[in-house]
């Protein structure tokens, strides 16, 4: 589990959360057997967290595989 | 609890050292994202002799080449649609737009990913919080929502703020007015030119805007007039509300810049979003701090389409930070953007920029419209005229005005003669989105086809 920043400051249990949060989604996003109702949503969603995660420097990376 | 004065906190006070710590570390994730991905910047690298692993400082940054609209539009060209910029399968995108060709240039085809379509909203949200929107504002869009990117982005952040969107969408300028006064709008977001227009219209609808609307904002993108101190003071003034400027560009899909609340004559950079590098468009070697030159984008929103030290040709001076006394420690463009390289025409030997000009005409409040005119006279010597109209009732003191516009459009030109010709109320064009004030009517050089040629 990831516990620190881009620039290596330790997380904060709030960031900790929504980085949990961001892998699940990941996860989720990536099945093949859910119905278009969940992995579409699932995928804006994710492309929601992408922002949070991306804002507070938590990563920074590329979803297209995923379709976000 | 209050909200907070920043959108991004933790980002927005970053000291400059962490900041450049943070876009070294985004640059080199994004460049061997492009360098692996993007046959385009692949090739360039390659030919360039650069490769992601040098980037070992900020300064680092100077190794990768220029990347350049032309470059971009010769991609295209080559392999329609979209080049080989692309960086992922075409397939994936959410979102297709164009630039707005208002240079008469080929307009650029751009596609978004779901991510990169919601980070442009992200920017927007930056912007729009620094400069106060909150969830309980009624925002109007003047704006057509067609392939133009535009306001596209703003409209996505106020309804992630959760402010509620009112979109004008295509309809008249009289049926805007009349849903900026019904609906209670407190924000009204458009480019500087058709802010004035609204206003011009309301004042013929017997509308006061300035104290029988609740409007308390007015967000500005488009043109670069919206730094424009006499035109931010105009519209204060007629809209009873702050001003703030925004630029962006469709290449990065959002903005890169804003004025916050404080209102500092500038507009900060969104720096853990993008490096916004200045240089001598000459030489391309970096420009100080309160040196006017040519912003260099790099864009950490976009994978889809990485934009990597992209030659922007928009005039900056750039400052740092703390001319600010909002707290944010993004540096800031004095005088939002000042206009554009290309945009510079050559009369009689002297440099001429619109901006320049606007900066002049819109000093004198009882211009209306206005509208910069070059040609050639008996097809030997360039002349460059300003068209101006009047505010109704406004006449009586107009060669008074007339000799103190020459004279000050003049000295600000190296002596340049201006000619100065009042033209009927009414008479010159209004602008939507981005007013084309500038006509150039002096003969093109043209080569004229033989259809009887082999080569044709």
């Amino acid at each position: 589990m990831i516990q620190t920043d881009l620039l290596g400051a330790p997380l904060t249990e709030p960031e900790k959360k929504i980085l949990q949060l961001y892998q699940t989604l990941k996860e989720l996003t990536a099945r093949k057997d859910l119905p278009p109702c969940a992995s579409c949503n699932l995928r804006k969603a994710l492309a929601s967290l992408w922002q949070v995660t991306n804002d507070l420097n938590l990563q920074f990376e590329q979803l297209y595989d995923l379709g976000v | 609890m209050p909200y907070s004065e920043y959108w991004n906190p933790k980002n927005e006070t970053l000291s400059r050292e962490q900041l450049q710590a943070l876009q070294l570390n985004k640059l080199r994730r994004l460049c061997a994202w492009a360098y692996s991905n993007s046959p385009f910047h692949r090739r360039r690298f390659d030919a360039a002799g650069f490769r992601p692993e040098q980037l070992q400082t900020l300064d680092d940054l100077r190794r990768i080449p220029f990347m350049t609209r032309e470059e971009w539009m010769d991609s295209q060209a080559e392999k329609p649609m979209f080049g080989d910029l692309l960086s992922t399968d075409p397939t994936r995108a959410i979102r297709y737009h164009l630039t707005s060709g208002t240079s008469g240039r080929t307009p650029l085809r751009v596609l978004d990913g779901m991510k990169d379509w919601d980070w442009i909203a992200e920017m927007w949200c930056y912007g729009f919080w620094g400069f106060g929107v909150r969830p309980e504002d009624v925002v109007y869009f003047a704006f057509g929502y067609g392939s133009f990117i535009g306001f596209w982005g703003a409209h996505y952040c106020c309804e992630k703020i959760g402010a509620l969107v009112i979109p004008g969408g295509s309809q008249t300028t009289e049926g805007r007015v009349t849903q900026i006064a019904e609906m209670g709008v407190t924000t009204v977001c458009s480019t500087p030119t058709y802010a004035m227009r609204l206003w011009q219209q309301a004042q013929q609808m017997g509308i006061d805007l300035a104290n029988k609307s609740r409007v308390n904002k007015v967000i500005l993108s488009g043109e670069p007039s919206g730094s424009i101190p006499a035109v931010k003071r105009q519209l204060e003034e007629a809209w009873g509300a702050k001003c703030g400027d925004t630029a962006g560009m469709t290449e990065i899909g959002t903005i890169m810049i804003f004025e916050c609340s404080h209102q500092p004559g500038g507009t900060h950079i969104i720096e853990d979003h993008f490096i916004e590098e200045v240089v001598n468009p000459e030489t391309g070697e970096p420009a100080p701090y309160g040196e006017l030159g040519e912003r260099v984008v790099t864009s950490f929103g976009r994978g889809f389409i990485p934009l990597i030290r992209y030659r922007s040709k928009d005039m900056v001076v750039k400052i740092p930070h703390d001319s600010c006394g909002c707290g944010r420690t993004g540096d800031i463009y004095d005088g939002g953007i000042r206009g554009r390289w290309d945009d510079m025409k050559l009369i009689r030997g002297t440099n001429v920029y619109p901006r320049a000009v606007e900066l002049i005409v819109r000093e004198h409040e009882v211009i209306e419209e206005f509208q910069v005119y070059i040609w050639r006279k008996d097809n030997l010597q360039d002349e460059i005229t300003i068209k101006v109209e009047l505010k109704p009732g406004q006449e009586t003191d107009w060669e008074q005005l007339e000799k103190k516009m020459a004279a000050e459009l003049a000295g600000a030109h190296e002596g340049l003669r201006f000619n100065i010709e009042r033209v009927d109320h009414g008479n010159l064009p209004r602008f939507e989105l981005k007013a084309k004030r500038l006509v150039d009517d002096r003969p093109k050089a043209e080569y004229s086809r033989n259809p009887d040629s082999p080569n044709q």
